[in-house]
């Protein structure tokens, strides 16, 4: 079921009001909207409700036991039982095809020809935010952080339909203490509701639809039809139309999520406005970034073993971060650009706090100040060496006109690693990049107005000041509702017209 | 229904009640509904013949004329007019499109055709690709445009509209598309995929609809055909690579894609200019069996289908243009050594056929 559709504004309709009914009486309450998730879910493919439902079973089975155990070896036997099962689930389903065919082609090159039965496998939607959000829970229950929950609490909150196609990754402890006492039906806050469910629609059917059709999906499936320029504009439309997508699938999930009572984590915060990469990746998917950095990257020792083990730990958490995304190279490849652009600003940044720390410890030398506070200095230094300074980096403490530049070269540094994202293959992405040099000769017929314009606001609407999206809110929920019911009627219609025939299917669907 | 004390939320946003959010979403689903009532037709009209499309239309119907009567379907209409952008309501477009009768030419299309050498495309002068179809078109359409490209004596024209087909020229009409494509590019060759999309109802020119797979089905399918192929030959086109639809996963589909490529194969088959690309057996295993991977050319393991079982990967859409191409080629640049040239109808000396709404 898409959110953009008839369908839906039915089901929601019988949604909420049942949802409002029902929420003084959770007993019927979490039933009701674990069957309306699992209607949400099985509109698409009935048979996957069933591995939903399983995945919540094992899961909480999981996290029971290890909470039951009564040993520090036992527990940590079941969390690695429970993690490898839940990928290898997630391996079956997605990573089947990428891996039998890796295997395969590489068997040949050895001359070995590797005859296998190969099976025709369905992804269901979503098993990848699915997998991280199970996963979450187990790892949170094992590190003692998360009481275990119901059978049913645990299962409404793996299911809940707002977010099980694409996010935003809510964890178990954002969610389930939500479930905990009924939601107050006096105090929703319509007024942001609303406004994240029209943007994100506008996002989507005028923004994304439109560059996808109008020039990304041509640029980047028949690039030597087009001009160098157009090109270019198809590589940075491809840039803008991810985060239209992705971005509206989130706002629309809070939105509604809202309107249901709940609270769900941002997904994005102008992601496009970042002064560095790691900047970005904390403005980016942020539920995927502070997963991977929490049940990843600080596993893996994050930065505290060394400035070489940081570094490898960056790369290890990019390159399976991409892999997260798609059963493919060029994702991996993107992964690996990703990494290792933050390995550089962060080689960068420990060599300029070494430099300062050399040019304090020199001052403080002249000043003859005394041997103690030196080691105090050294000692502080070797700890910021090793990654372990919480000190901003200095991307983020220069003032708005300084970063420019720096705002400037991570888009098109992004720009760039995106143009692997969305090709199928290297050699397709190559010949993306490879016409961006071959025919300047003119402008195109796909680089219109419109196309510029919708570009522009795409990246303009990062760059407009919250607190100015907030007043809008504010006065939208002085309108009474019947106001605000007319405001968004025209509003849709508009959208309608304005938008492209027929919804189209979210980018973040097939991940 | 608003909260008045005083809140934790900026700029002194309220909250409200459930019920003040039930009032909004109503108002905002009925006024809507009424607003875009031309629009929510125009998608029932498209559905496919049958139960739900009658429901939605005995639904919408109502309300569609509540809302053209109180003027509440101007504002969509007018801001679309202003706009440039088209009429959000039904088209009044055909359900059944009759090729204007004509003679034939001497030797066009048919068995018996008149054999002229086909004018060998150049740098300065190449071969006019026309590719048009469905959704399943598109990716093999990808595919071909990038080879045709490299060609250097081609220039491809890529054409898909997805969830079209024959059958319903209501929701796209493709003969009034093929016969502006063709006077727009007056196209050499062209290369067209349909089907997927028609396994449907489909309504002939005496008013009956007939459902798929029915005599009265096919004989208005390949009706349909037919009239595809004489709009493009009557466009100028001299030959025709009709693509069929390619082995699907379940066998139910996979039975209706052998009946319509028996239509194209036929159709095909009597006429010299068109040549039929079987994609069935192309995308099948040795075995004859359905596969989401297959070997290519070099032995290398390659996902051919997306994940729905239906659509092309990148590399099933290659898989195809490799072969279409390769008829492309041996007709319109035979290799000297081959001695038989392809024979080509005569170019139609009258103005392309017109494709007309059914009276």
């Amino acid at each position: 079921m898409l959110f953009p559709t008839i369908t839906f504004a039915v089901f929601f309709l019988v949604v909420f009001v049942g949802n409002w009914l029902l929420m003084p009486r959770p007993h019927l309450w979490k039933p009701f909207i674990l069957l309306a998730s699992f209607v949400f879910y099985g509109w698409w493919e009935w048979r996957f409700v069933l591995l939903l439902a399983l995945s919540a079973l094992a899961n909480w089975l999981f996290a029971a036991a290890i909470a039951r155990s009564g040993t520090a070896a036992g527990r940590k036997w079941l969390l690695a039982v429970a993690v490898a099962a839940n990928l290898g689930v997630l391996g079956w389903f997605k990573y089947y095809g990428f891996f039998i065919t890796s295997m395969v082609n590489v068997l040949e090159v050895f001359g070995l020809n590797a005859d296998i039965a190969l099976l025709r496998i369905v992804l269901p939607v979503g098993i990848s935010f699915l997998t991280f959000r199970v996963l979450s829970y187990v790892i949170d229950v094992y590190r003692g952080k998360l009481r275990t929950a119901s059978l049913i609490d645990f299962a409404v909150y793996v299911s809940f339909f707002p977010y099980i196609m694409a996010g935003p990754i809510a964890r178990a402890g954002e969610v389930l203490p939500q479930l905990v006492s009924p939601r107050d039906p006096r105090r929703i806050d319509t007024a942001r509701a609303f406004f994240l469910i029209f943007a994100g629609l506008a996002k989507k059917m005028l923004l994304a639809d439109y560059l996808a059709t109008h020039i990304v999906n041509g640029v980047f499936t028949t690039p030597g039809q087009y001009t160098s320029l157009e090109v270019l504009f198809g590589i940075i439309g491809y840039s803008v139309q991810i985060y239209c997508d992705f971005s509206a699938y989130a706002d629309i999930a809070i939105g509604i999520s809202l309107l249901l009572g709940f609270q769900l984590p941002d997904n994005f915060n102008a992601p496009y406005t970042a002064v560095s990469v790691q900047d970005f990746w904390r403005r980016w998917h942020m539920t995927l970034s502070r997963w991977l950095r929490d049940y990843l990257y600080i596993p893996l020792g994050g930065n505290r073993k060394g400035r070489t083990r940081t570094y490898m730990n960056i790369m290890v958490t990019m390159l399976l971060g991409g892999l997260w995304h798609g059963a493919g190279w060029p994702f991996v490849f993107w992964g690996g650009l990703h990494g290792a652009s933050q390995v550089v600003e962060h080689r960068r940044v420990d060599r300029r706090r070494q430099r300062a720390q050399r040019l304090e410890r020199r001052t403080t030398a002249l000043n003859g100040e005394g041997a103690g506070d030196a080691g105090v200095v050294a000692e502080a230094g070797a700890g910021a060496a090793a990654g372990g300074s919480s000190a901003p980096l200095e991307y983020d403490r220069r003032p708005w006109y300084g970063g420019v530049w720096p705002r400037l070269g991570v888009f098109a540094f992004v720009t760039f690693a995106w143009v692997f994202f969305r090709s199928p293959t290297f050699g397709a992405a190559l010949s993306v990049l490879g016409r961006l040099f071959q025919s300047w000769g003119g402008i195109g017929a796909a680089v219109t107005p419109a196309l510029l314009l919708v570009i522009a606001l795409g990246i303009g609407i990062q760059y407009v000041p919250r607190s100015l999206y907030e007043r809008t809110e504010a006065g939208f929920s002085a309108l009474n509702p019947v106001l605000q019911g007319v405001v968004l009627a025209a509003g849709f219609v508009l959208l309608d017209v304005l938008g492209p025939s027929g919804p189209a299917s979210f980018l973040y669907f097939r991940f | 229904m608003a909260d008045r004390s005083p809140d934790d939320l900026p700029f002194g946003r309220r909250r409200r009640s459930a019920a003040g959010a039930l009032v909004a979403i109503l108002v905002a689903l009925l006024l809507g509904a009424l607003l875009n009532a031309p629009a929510m037709k125009k998608t029932a009209q498209e559905l496919p013949f049958g139960a739900a499309r009658s429901f939605r239309l005995a639904l919408i119907d109502p309300l569609a004329a509540v809302s053209h009567w109180l003027f509440l379907d101007r504002p969509a209409r007018l801001t679309a007019e202003a706009l440039g952008k088209p009429d959000p309501g039904p088209t009044g477009a055909p359900l059944v499109v009759l090729v204007t009768p004509r003679p034939r030419p001497s030797g066009k299309p048919g068995p018996a055709a008149t054999v002229k050498p086909l004018p060998p495309p150049r740098r300065g002068d190449p071969l006019r690709l026309y590719i048009g179809g469905d959704s399943m078109a598109g990716v093999p359409g990808m595919a071909l445009t990038n080879l045709a490209k490299d060609t250097g004596v081609m220039q491809p024209k890529l054409d898909y509209h997805i969830s079209s087909g024959l059958c319903r020229p209501d929701f796209f009409n493709w003969p009034a598309q093929l016969v502006s494509q063709a006077q727009a590019l007056h196209p050499g060759a062209a290369v067209v995929m349909f089907g997927a999309n028609d396994q449907q109802g489909v309504q002939a020119a005496n008013g009956k609809v007939y459902a798929f797979e029915t005599g009265g089905w096919k004989t208005e399918y390949r009706r349909r055909v037919r009239d595809a192929m004489d709009i493009l030959f009557d466009g100028g086109v001299k030959r025709i690579y009709w693509i069929g639809q390619p082995i699907m996963p379940e066998a139910v589909f996979s039975r209706h894609m052998r009946v319509l490529n028996e239509i194209y194969r036929s159709e095909a088959r009597k006429r010299s200019g068109v040549r039929y690309i079987d994609a069935y057996r192309l995308l099948s295993t040795g075995s004859g069996a359905y596969s989401d991977y297959l070997k290519d050319e070099k032995g290398r393991l390659q996902q051919v289908r997306e994940g729905d079982g239906t659509h092309f990967t990148y590399a099933g859409g290659m898989r195809l243009a490799r072969v279409v191409l390769a008829a492309i080629k041996a007709d319109w640049l035979p290799k000297k050594k081959s001695g038989a040239v392809p024979g080509s109808p005569s170019p139609s000396p009258r103005a392309p056929a017109k494709a007309s709404p059914a009276p």
